[in-house]
């Protein structure tokens, strides 16, 4: 049985209880994201100036894993271009519910204390559902999107 | 109404030209009877009269007290729900921690709580949370159980100090 810590690491207690970039954006892309089963909520705001995310931020409540990984999300993919976002999604999906994650260049970075999550399935939405709503931004998907 | 399904006891005669269904319910519940059930069932009839429903009740009773008791040491800790005539169970938050948060700990404890909404978002909205985190109480707790209760949620408090 793992540890509780591996779950619940300093950086994600710290993002859960100070989160960053944790505020609405006037006129940026927005898309809602809610887990109807748990009651998580969040809606994230991106401005993309050609093709890069120049701002960022998201507002909801949840659990403290979400609320880390809205926050510790907004950091990694802020002065990042489109398509790395998406990359950078495909490989935190997997970071939380794979082992052995193949990430030559580090770009997952400070994403990598999710791994802990792998060992909880029923919190991988909770991990996933701000990423899932960052993307549908980016599509231009503003209708609230459900991870179940 | 045509039979959802075929299957023992669901017909009355049957022929080339023409089958007959037996008269509702037999038409309904073609197959093997639940049969497991109805005896289980009253096996576990039995076994709640052998206790008696007032033995049962002091029990619980005990529990609820000891626990609202202990609970309410807990500084952080509201309790949801204060009803005088309220079944075994308690409801709380933690300020500062979302009861999925509790629930995940407690769970790695070896305490088995709900956490959620519990399928009634309007009580959550009147009493203005989220969601909670709930502990039932049943005969086969003791007192034990509510102290290891306290001890995972000092655990919780002492993970998201």
């Amino acid at each position: 049985m793992s540890d509780l810590r591996d779950l619940y690491q300093e950086v994600i207690l710290d993002h859960s209880k100070r989160p960053r970039n944790f505020h609405a954006i006037d006129g940026a892309e927005l898309a809602k994201g809610h887990n109807p089963l748990c009651g998580d909520r969040v809606t994230v705001f991106v401005k993309v100036v050609d093709g890069v995310v120049a701002d960022v931020g998201f507002q909801g409540d949840g659990c403290a894993i979400s609320k880390a990984s809205a926050s510790l999300m907004t950091e990694a993919v802020k002065g990042r271009r489109e398509d790395e976002v998406r990359h950078l999604f495909a490989l935190f999906h997997d970071v939380c519910t794979k082992d052995d994650v193949e990430d030559p260049e580090g770009d997952l970075d400070k994403l990598e204390v999710f791994s802990g999550v792998r060992e909880y399935p029923v919190r991988v939405k909770c991990a996933t559902l701000p990423w899932h709503t960052l993307v549908a931004a980016l599509d231009r998907k503003p209708d609230t999107i459900k991870t179940e | 109404m045509p039979p959802w399904q075929g299957g023992g006891d669901m017909i009355r005669s049957v022929t080339f030209e023409k089958t007959e269904y037996a008269d509702p319910p037999t038409k309904f519940e073609a197959g093997t009877p639940h049969i497991a059930g109805a005896v289980g069932l009253g096996a576990a009839i039995d076994y709640v009269q052998s206790i008696g429903f007032d033995a049962i009740t002091a029990h619980e009773r005990d529990l609820l007290a000891y626990a609202t008791e202990q609970l309410g040491r807990i500084n952080s800790l509201r309790i949801i729900g204060q009803a005088r005539a309220k079944s075994s169970v308690i409801s709380f938050t933690l300020a500062g921690v979302h009861p999925h948060d509790i629930g995940t700990i407690l769970d790695r404890e070896g305490i088995a709580i709900r956490a959620g909404h519990h399928c009634a978002q309007p009580v959550m909205d009147r009493f203005e949370v989220a969601a909670t985190a709930r502990a039932s109480f049943g005969i086969h707790n003791g007192r034990d159980d509510v102290d290891a209760l306290v001890a995972g949620i000092n655990k919780v408090l002492e993970i998201f100090a």
